[in-house]
């Protein structure tokens, strides 16, 4: 019963959308202008551009590239990874971008209202692959950083 | 000595004079029309009868209050330009609407009013002489815009004047207020239902059917309600900096923002200036959606001009201080003309779609709670230890602490403006940022104390000292911080603590349903 009443009140907050806590400010993305998505117990989803002593968030990777041109000095991205808690570090240095070894980007989405879920980096092909399984991503190809700015660049 | 006597002596003058004008509109009588009239249907009736003045031809022309602060704004050039480059638009589109011009609105006249607002005139212009047709049609509105923008432009004279304290300026926006209160063609300073003001028939036609323009025009009243928190109270020798920042926001993004979802509210731009002095923000953001009503009149195609005419006059009477006479802020029908409730912590701001008790919805920003930090959600001070205000993005949001206004603007692209309160009242900091968080101070010398613990007492914990002096002097009046350390401003702003965990996002979605949508294709 207790447990019942407690659904009900967490089934009436989430329908009516009152106030929750959230990890991040309740924000659009700066390129977008969709939602930020924040990061779960399982999955982390805020994607973190560090430029001097700012940190801006942004939905996806994709999102980052495609805007990068407000910036103009050197950049840190923090990408979420397949693993919690561990993001991949991306940098931009003097324009040139770099990206540790072995890292392929996942970037089938259409709309952007699936961006965060489909435009990601991953330590690996089989991390890729796997998380495309999981989350029955078709046509998941596995992009080389190279590639990745080229598709992003054609925005 | 004498000096302070005459300031004090001013401030109980500026005092009893708004209460002899709150008295006045206390006692008054009820101005008509008490419902939605008009709204999602038939057009609005008009009152039994208009205040006479509104039929007489005359002139009556107004104009400035003799003061040594005129033109006060053309210490800060660039900002005066602007300014005066704000006078031409409306006029423009509104001559086009009443020639016959209106199908060329978004080409040839919305290039003509962006060649204006982006080179300037460097003196005020005469709106006579860009809408002489429209003058002649609707001579009353002219005098209501004509009396109101004199009072938007001598507060910006009082606020930009070199040499009198925050005090001697606050005394007399107060008596600039009343001046223009006790005028016929007065706007009432109440807050109104925003939402009842723009759910006629005819309402958002304009937006609707030429939103470059109508860009401009509410890019425009970005400029005209955001100036007020860089200028209030500030250091004069800010504003020239400060201008650079928001001047270049207004050029190259504002103007031309056609996703914005209602007019900029004086109570959103310049938080700080609308809590001191809510009548005259209320009447400002009055003022900017009779410019709305009358857009979206002229545009209705279906209206002929006698309807225009007798519409455009309802309009001007719903917004008149006499219509609203004896009513009170705060109260009022809701959902009616006579609604002047107003958001939690917010008397200069009306009621705005979708808004609560507690939350209203800010186009760009999303829902909140404005008597709340917009960093870390807490309650916001009262007194000299007010916290600060954040400009970055197009936004300006009241803080706690010197924390939550550098995170909060570490956040944003581009540059920033931080205001805030230091440990003296009467010295208000200015800091600018460039686009990557380096920021510069108007004061020398300052410090800052950061012993991080619970959001809730953020502003105790969290402060910046305009000299390492008045830091000591602090720290050894309370023993919890016998042990902190200064930082100086290059190690302050490299700090960053992220989203706070008393942070409470609202989440609902907009009550415009303009925005929020799957943000397009790759």
């Amino acid at each position: 019963m207790k447990n019942k009443i407690l659904s009900l009140v967490l089934l009436t907050t989430a329908t009516f959308g009152m106030v929750v806590p959230a990890f991040a400010h309740d924000a659009d993305c700066p390129f977008c202008k969709t939602k930020l998505v924040q990061n779960t117990k399982t999955q982390d989803n805020e994607v973190v551009v560090k430029f001097g002593n700012k940190k801006i968030e942004y939905r996806c990777v994709y999102c980052v590239f495609a805007d990068q041109k407000k910036f103009s000095g050197d950049l840190v991205v923090y990408a979420p990874s397949e693993t919690v808690g561990k993001p991949i570090i991306l940098k931009r240095t003097s324009g040139k971008w770099s990206a540790p070894d072995g890292t392929v980007f996942l970037n089938t989405f259409r709309r952007h209202v699936d961006c965060a879920e489909q435009s990601r980096a991953f330590t690996s092909k089989s991390a890729l692959e796997k998380y495309a399984k999981a989350n029955n991503v078709a046509s998941a190809k596995a992009l080389t950083l190279d590639e990745m700015l080229k598709e992003a660049s054609k925005k | 000595m004498q000096k302070k006597t005459l300031v004090n002596a001013t401030v109980l003058l500026a005092l009893f004079l708004s209460n002899s004008a709150f008295a006045q509109i206390d006692h008054g009588q009820h101005g008509g029309m008490k419902t939605m009239d008009g709204m999602k249907g038939d057009l609005p009736k008009p009152p039994a009868q208009f205040p006479k003045w509104m039929s007489n031809r005359t002139s009556d022309h107004l104009f400035y209050k003799p003061a040594p602060y005129n033109w006060s704004i053309r210490n800060i050039p660039a900002f005066a330009a602007d300014m005066y480059g704000t006078g031409v638009g409306h006029g423009i589109a509104y001559e086009a609407m009443v020639t016959g011009k209106a199908d060329r609105m978004e080409d040839s006249i919305h290039r003509s009013i962006v060649g204006v607002l982006m080179n300037p005139p460097h003196l005020p212009i005469d709106e006579g002489a860009i809408l002489p047709t429209f003058k002649r049609k609707y001579g009353s509105l002219e005098k209501v815009f004509d009396w109101a923008h004199l009072l938007h432009f001598q507060t910006i004279d009082v606020l930009s004047h070199k040499g009198w304290s925050d005090e001697q300026k606050d005394a007399e926006i107060e008596v600039l207020w009343q001046r223009y209160a006790s005028q016929p063609y007065a706007i009432t300073g109440l807050p109104m239902n925003m939402e009842v003001l723009d759910s006629y028939s005819y309402s958002t036609t304009f937006r609707t059917k030429y939103p470059k323009v109508n860009a401009l025009f509410w890019g425009y009243h970005w400029l005209q309600t955001a100036n007020y928190d860089m200028l209030y109270r500030t250091p004069t020798n800010t504003h020239i900096p400060q201008y650079e920042v928001m001047g270049d926001r207004y050029r190259n993004v504002e103007l031309f923002n056609t996703d914005r979802e209602f007019m900029p509210m004086t109570g959103e731009m310049s938080p700080r200036f609308s809590k001191r002095f809510p009548y005259i923000a209320n009447s400002f953001d009055n003022l900017h959606m009779l410019h709305d009503n009358v857009g979206d009149i002229l545009a209705t195609d279906s209206l002929t001009e006698a309807q225009k005419k007798e519409q455009i006059d309802i309009a001007i009477w719903r917004v008149l201080g006499s219509t609203h006479l004896g009513e009170e802020p705060g109260k009022g029908e809701p959902g009616t003309l006579h609604d002047h409730r107003y958001p939690m912590g917010m008397p200069g701001m009306g009621w705005m779609k979708g808004s609560t008790e507690e939350e209203m919805y800010m186009s760009g920003m999303g829902w909140m709670n404005m008597s709340e930090c917009g960093h870390c959600s807490i309650a916001l001070p009262e007194g000299d230890q007010w916290g600060a205000t954040v400009s970055a993005d197009g936004w300006t949001m009241m803080v706690r602490c010197m924390l939550c206004a550098r995170d909060m603007a570490g956040e944003t692209i581009g540059r920033a403006v931080i205001r805030a309160a230091t440990e003296d009242p009467n010295q208000t900091l200015v800091m600018i940022s460039d686009e990557e968080g380096n920021w510069t101070s108007s004061i020398p010398g300052i410090v800052f104390l950061e012993v991080k613990g619970d959001h809730p007492e953020c502003n105790d914990w969290s402060r910046v000292f305009t000299s390492r002096a008045a830091f000591d002097e602090f720290i050894k009046s309370d023993d919890y911080y016998k042990d902190a350390k200064s930082l100086t401003l290059a190690e302050w702003q490299t700090r960053n603590e992220g989203t706070p965990a008393t942070y409470r996002r609202i989440d609902k979605p907009s009550p415009y349903k303009k925005k929020g949508g799957d943000g397009g294709t790759k």
